[in-house]
């Protein structure tokens, strides 16, 4: 494949495109374990460059490859067959903050901690807050349908959208959804393009749902010297109806992991829990506490803290947002590798699937890590090994096929948060056997000339090891 | 091409520990202002890697990468891995240069033909990267040890200590914003801010001039309180600013002890203000700590209301 340099360099100027192959090697990786070389990158700073890139692109059959902050962890804008990157990046404008409507207006760009920082003065709030939202753009967390901390009140990227620009492999310009909080009958292609991993146009512009700032919120955290009883109070909390603004398992491992990278004091137990509610009436917010507390010490929690204080959550939550990269410190010898990174199983399976993991590392000889924001069924885990050796690889292997074998087995899913990309597409296959080929039908149908981030998710490779290079070298 | 990475070899574990999460965007200046990653402390990481592994050949290219850091750190000191990243890239550099690739980036050039050996440079450098030959009676700078601060350019009396690419902190390039700010936005009040605080003028992203707020004050992102002239700070009065505040980071935790050389120049010119009949309280300097956004805001905010309440200068 040929890209000619000089006919893009003339669509975005020379300063807006990089060639060499340093910036190629660069671009070719992300937070996964997946390396592949990109043929050029461009960071168009209009909706006519990328409209014009794309038609270039289709018409010479060459891969395009849209990324955010590249944060993604299961290879999602890794350039499996090479191809141009578009960095969206520069597209970061906050193009309008309209209160009445509660919604805002942002090119794809946009960070979405910036997003949320400029939303404060209007006592307004964007509310997925993935755990990388300090660099991840609203574009990639729409195209990934990202979620966090306050999706089990909240809701994932997908419930915040309301409508999006979007260029389409032929390079045309689309608007789609609404600037309203319902639309009924029709197709619903925003929300198709919500998770598409760019494998269905490139999203340049959304629309965002905005809620209120509660007045209130209030932390809690306990200790359990069991991690099943610590799932079994999580699926008790959810099933007897109160409304978490957020749940979050850590089992040992990570409070390992975070005491000794960040030296965060957390209590040296199986499992904690962090549980919060929000609000705007004290004695509203002090129930729903004081109800989840008591479900804590029904399942034997204890140590349990709560706090309204802004300093004395922050402290209670410390080690949390920075636990991704503090476990690559668990271990000498060991790094953390997204691996089985996340899955989602329903709530009366949570307490199972914890204890799953740890049975599966076990077995395979590797260390694996349970947590997550469980409030809203999600569970993470990473591969701690040696990435070094090239057992660690099989057993790694091993390891990842066996928990989402576990995970489809209950009825959970593959992809929780974290995309599917080349790591998690073999299984999320298995798990949509039945309507698989109706995904490569609406592929086939807006891409037909498969440009648009090729071989990922439904087209991805069945062996995520050999799909392509791996960024860890084995010596 | 024969490769020896001796140094960077021993950091072959260091880069299988960094996750690549890409958390250290936020911190650095060179990627929020050239948004390339390829400029981010992640992509420089990925590259030694891939020398190291073989997929990527050493080029001039990638060493010209590595020079251009400024060492705040402020990567290293916000990784959760704790990855030592700019200990790897000193490590690279020297690595790099003994096999025959040498790199300018933000480091800084002395004009031999001007110089007067006073050594004054030698001891702002807190890098130790000046050093002085007397016999041949001329500065020798370590360009692998230079970390691109400027403490030697501010504090050099003969004005011959440049940087030639600056990422809009050369002299020239700070003069261009200073005017800009002063004369094309109409600001009262010039704010130099060091890499360290996450204000908004730091974020990757821009506000739309529809939700931008009036802000009396503009910032310029000087990296190092330590890099910035008194004749800066005089060109900023001279174009009509009303006045001035340097935000720099608290006493230890300046890399280059930048925080340090600007107290002392603001007490400096502080007096020589006076002497021009110019009210010192238009200058000021205050310090602020990476997680205090807020404060340097609510510092900025109250500096502009002081500045605003004495008016224009007569």
């Amino acid at each position: 494949m040929k890209v000619d340099l000089d006919k893009l360099t003339k669509i975005v100027g020379p300063e807006n495109i990089i060639s060499d192959v340093a910036d190629l090697y660069i671009y070719g990786t992300d937070a996964s374990v997946h390396e592949s070389l990109a043929s050029a990158v461009i960071a168009p700073k209009t909706i006519e460059q990328i409209q014009a890139i794309v038609r270039y692109a289709n018409a010479e059959l060459i891969p395009i490859i849209a990324r955010g902050a590249g944060s993604g962890m299961s290879g999602q804008a890794v350039p499996i067959d090479g191809g141009i990157i578009l960095d969206l990046k520069a597209m970061n404008r906050i193009l309008e903050i309209r209160p009445a409507d509660m919604l805002c207006r942002v090119e794809s760009g946009v960070v979405d901690d910036d997003l949320n920082r400029a939303l404060q003065p209007y006592g307004l709030f964007y509310p997925p807050a993935p755990a990388s939202s300090r660099v991840a753009t609203i574009g990639g967390e729409i195209a990934n349908n990202a979620s966090g901390i306050r999706s089990v009140k909240y809701g994932a990227t997908r419930d915040s959208v309301l409508g999006m620009k979007v260029v389409l492999a032929n390079g045309d310009l689309v608007t789609l959804g609404s600037n309203t909080r319902v639309e009924a009958s029709g197709y619903q292609l925003d929300r198709l393009m919500v998770g598409s991993e760019g494998t269905l146009g490139i999203i340049v512009e959304a629309t965002m749902l905005l809620r209120p700032i509660p007045k209130l919120r209030c932390l809690g955290r306990v200790s359990f010297n069991k991690l099943h009883e610590a799932g079994e109070t999580i699926t008790e909390i959810i099933s007897s109806g109160r409304q978490p603004s957020m749940i979050e398992l850590m089992d040992n491992i990570a409070i390992t992991a975070v005491n000794t990278t960040l030296d965060m004091g957390l209590p040296d137990v199986e499992a904690i829990i962090m549980f919060e509610a929000d609000g705007e009436v004290k004695e509203a917010v002090d129930y729903e506490i004081e109800q989840m507390k008591k479900i804590c010490e029904k399942h034997n929690g204890f140590d349990i803290q709560a706090s309204y204080d802004a300093k004395t959550r922050t402290k209670l939550f410390a080690g949390r947002k920075k636990l991704f990269a503090a476990l690559s410190r668990y271990k000498e010898g060991l790094a953390c590798t997204s691996l089985a990174d996340d899955m989602a199983v329903p709530y009366s399976k949570m307490a199972n699937l914890a204890e799953k993991i740890h049975e599966i590392a076990d077995r395979n000889n590797v260390v694996m890590t349970a947590y997550g924001h469980c409030g809203s069924g999600c569970m993470h885990t990473k591969i701690l090994m040696d990435p070094t050796k090239k057992k660690s690889w099989e057993d790694a292997k091993h390891a990842v096929a066996e928990v989402y074998d576990y995970v489809r087995s209950v009825g959970g899913t593959t992809s929780a948060e974290h995309g599917i990309g080349l790591s998690k597409a073999p299984s999320w296959k298995k798990e949509k056997n039945d309507s698989i080929e109706m995904v490569k039908a609406i592929k086939k149908a807006l891409d037909p000339n498969n440009i648009l981030n090729p071989h990922k998710v439904q087209d991805a490779p069945n062996d995520w090891v050999t799909a392509t290079k791996l960024r860890y070298t084995a010596r | 091409m024969v490769t020896n990475f001796a140094r960077l070899k021993k950091w072959e574990n260091e880069l299988d520990i960094c996750i690549r999460c890409g958390y250290c965007y936020e911190n650095c200046h060179l990627v929020k202002l050239s948004g390339w990653e390829s400029n981010s402390p992640r992509g420089k990481l990925s590259l030694l890697y891939g020398m190291l592994s073989g997929s990527v050949k050493p080029s001039k290219y990638i060493t010209e990468k590595l020079y251009e850091c400024f060492y705040c750190k402020n990567c290293s000191k916000n990784c959760s891995a704790k990855v030592s990243v700019t200990d790897i890239f000193s490590d690279a550099r020297a690595d790099l240069a003994e096999m025959g690739f040498s790199g300018e980036g933000v480091t800084a050039e002395v004009d031999k033909d001007f110089c007067s050996t006073c050594g004054i440079c030698v001891s702002v450098c807190k890098a130790e990267a000046i050093k002085i030959d007397r016999e041949k009676k001329e500065i020798i700078l370590d360009k692998i040890k230079c970390q691109g601060c400027g403490s030697c350019i501010s504090a050099c009396p003969s004005g011959i200590i440049k940087q030639k690419h600056g990422y809009d902190i050369t002299s020239d390039e700070l003069s261009a914003k200073i005017k800009n700010i002063v004369k094309d936005d109409k600001k009262k009040v010039v704010v130099f801010c060091c890499n360290w605080q996450l204000h908004p003028g730091l974020r990757l992203s821009q506000l739309a001039v529809s939700v931008k707020n009036g802000l009396p004050y503009g910032i310029i992102i000087n990296v190092c309180a330590g890099r910035l002239c008194p004749e800066q700070i005089l060109e900023a009065f001279d174009h009509g600013a009303w006045g001035v505040m340097i935000a720099s980071c608290p006493f230890e935790e300046c890399e280059h002890d930048g925080n340090y050389k600007a107290k002392a120049r603001v007490h400096m010119m502080k007096q020589l203000l006076q002497q021009l009949s110019i009210n010192p309280k238009r200058l000021t300097i205050d310090y602020f700590s990476s997680t205090e956004g807020a404060k340097f805001k609510k510092a900025a905010d109250s500096f502009s209301d002081e500045i605003m309440a004495l008016g224009a200068m007569k």
